[in-house]
């Protein structure tokens, strides 16, 4: 994924955001690239069960619990 | 016993000679004091030394120890404070020249509590500027320099501390860990760096952060004194609704108990990709010393790590609001690394930052089922030594990575995923590089089980290659 000068001037122009010149959009420009790469490993992320449909092990954290407090 | 001796000392060896009146408080901080000053031109690690008010506060535990007013095992020792946690009436810079003049009005809760326990604060250390990076290559106020190697970074942002309890300057130093701040001065400085739980500490007057994943924590020559300063410094803080009342143990009551029989995570993905062959090779060997003591070996998996990219995602945009009011007011007195790495933050979209937060979610839930099958995880601290002060770019297995400013995050990636999921994490020194750069071993445990993560750092400090070994600068 990319996203262009062009857009992104628009994005601090339309949102009040900080002005960059082209120079300091360059030097900017890493972070962006970086968020669009992290953006297209999140493409394929399932979040249909996330939160309320995943059940922790309850019984096996208590297990674990008392074997640590009994020190082993 | 001479001033270069008492310094090379731990806080648990120095506690009992001081309660005894054997040690003198303002001997020590004298010596400390000098210490700090032969140094500085050295390593740069203070951005403002606190000799007066250091002695003034050396004299009035030493006069409370003499009236039988003993504290505890902090009384009288010379400790070091980053120089973002507010100190009332002494500057506080934030490492920026943003701030240069601010001067507090109170004090952080942490500082409270560290002098109620008879702490001297010796100083406020140097730190990257706004604790923003993990270099410490301050540009208003110089680069920290490693005691193992001046020409390298000391790890950042807590640079000044970790250099300065390397040096034998600070016996502790208290330093904040957004992303891995104490834990990559502790790495490379060799000394020992805790994140404990999320909650645990007050962030109280930790100033221009993050409300999401930032942490107060000390860095120490001990796994023992690790936990001393801990125990000052946790607890339930009704002003800082991050804390969490839970009741805080005795850290240093599982001291010595050893190793034998836990249950010791090894993960089989992320953690132990793109080392550098010899930090691979000292954790392979630390595990094994373990195995040695009695741990036992379990692979686990994270599989949700595959995202944890997207926590600094959302980093980006926490970093952008954080920053708001300072780049709107005094935007031409940022350096330009943290500049520029702050500015993309602007760029990122609400329902991103949303689903960035769901990603941590299930990051978070990996941890919490692995944890409920193993005691402790160990990983590698970072996945390379301290690189080189005037490096921007560095070169690991083929890749080019940069090292501070926009786009760096590769010196952080083996830490900043325990501040998306609160957990506990502790480094401990795990030897030296053919270079003589130390490396780091990391401990992870359950949420508010810092007391088990000092006794497996404990045992291991015990057979670690990196016992008794002291850095260059301390060898003439």
């Amino acid at each position: 994924m990319n996203v262009s000068d062009e857009t992104l001037q628009a994005i601090i122009r339309d949102y009040n955001g900080f002005e960059l010149s082209a120079a300091e959009l360059e030097l900017v420009r890493p972070e962006v690239d970086y968020y669009m790469e992290q953006l297209a490993i999140l493409g394929d992320l399932d979040l249909s069960d996330t939160m309320s449909g995943r059940l922790l092990r309850m019984a096996a954290a208590d297990e674990s619990q008392a074997r640590q407090e009994g020190g082993v | 016993m001479a001033g270069n001796e008492l310094l090379s000392s731990t806080i648990a060896e120095l506690a009992p000679r001081i309660r005894a009146g054997e040690v003198s408080p303002v001997e020590l901080t004298e010596a400390a004091l000098a210490r700090a000053e032969e140094m500085q031109p050295r390593l740069n690690t203070f951005i403002t030394l606190l000799g007066e008010q250091a002695m003034a506060q050396a004299r009035e535990e030493e006069e409370a120890i003499s009236r039988g007013e003993y504290k505890g095992p902090l009384q009288g020792i010379p400790i070091g404070l980053k120089d973002n946690l507010a100190t009332a009436g002494i500057r506080t810079t934030l490492g920026t020249k943003v701030l240069s003049d601010y001067v507090p009005d109170e004090d952080a809760e942490v500082a409270i509590r560290c002098r109620a326990a008879g702490a001297v604060i010796l100083g406020k250390e140097n730190l990257e500027e706004f604790a923003a990076g993990a270099t410490s290559n301050n540009p208003h106020f110089g680069p920290v320099r490693n005691p193992w190697g001046t020409e390298h970074i000391p790890g950042g942002s807590s640079g000044g501390g970790g250099a300065n309890v390397a040096a034998e300057v600070t016996f502790a130093s208290l330093g904040t860990d957004l992303g891995g701040s104490v834990r990559l001065p502790g790495a490379f400085c060799g000394v020992v760096g805790l994140k404990q739980t999320f909650g645990r500490v007050s962030q109280r007057g930790l100033l221009v952060t993050s409300f999401n994943g930032d942490h107060i924590g000390p860095m120490t020559r001990s796994v023992a004194d690790s936990a001393i300063l801990l125990q000052a410094m946790a607890g339930h803080d009704p002003l800082d609704p991050s804390t969490v009342p839970v009741p805080v143990p005795d850290y240093s009551a599982g001291l010595g108990r050893g190793v034998r029989g836990l249950r010791m995570g090894v993960p089989s993905n992320y953690y132990f990709e793109d080392l550098e062959p010899e930090v691979e090779e000292a954790s392979r060997r630390a595990i094994a010393a373990l195995e040695e003591l009695g741990a036992i070996s379990v692979p686990i998996e994270l599989p949700a790590m595959k995202y944890i990219g997207a926590v600094r995602m959302a980093a980006m945009s926490d970093a952008i609001v954080t920053h708001e009011p300072f780049l709107r007011a005094s935007r031409d007195d940022y350096g330009p690394d943290v500049l520029y790495r702050t500015l993309g933050g602007q760029f990122v979209m609400g329902h991103h930052y949303s689903k960035a937060m769901k990603a941590q979610r299930l990051i978070q839930e990996d941890y919490a089922r692995v944890l409920q099958g193993v005691d402790f995880i160990v990983t590698p601290t970072t996945p390379l030594v301290a690189p080189r002060i005037d490096a921007a770019y560095i070169e690991h297995n083929g890749v080019t990575h940069r090292v501070r400013g926009p786009g760096s995050s590769m010196v952080s990636r083996n830490t900043s995923p325990l501040n998306a999921t609160g957990h506990p994490a502790i480094t401990v020194p795990c030897g030296l590089n053919s270079d003589g750069l130390p490396i780091g071993l990391q401990f992870i445990g359950a949420g508010f089980r810092e007391d088990l993560l000092f006794q497996v750092a404990s045992a291991y400090e015990g057979v670690s290659p990196s016992q008794g070994r002291r850095p260059p600068v301390l060898q003439g």
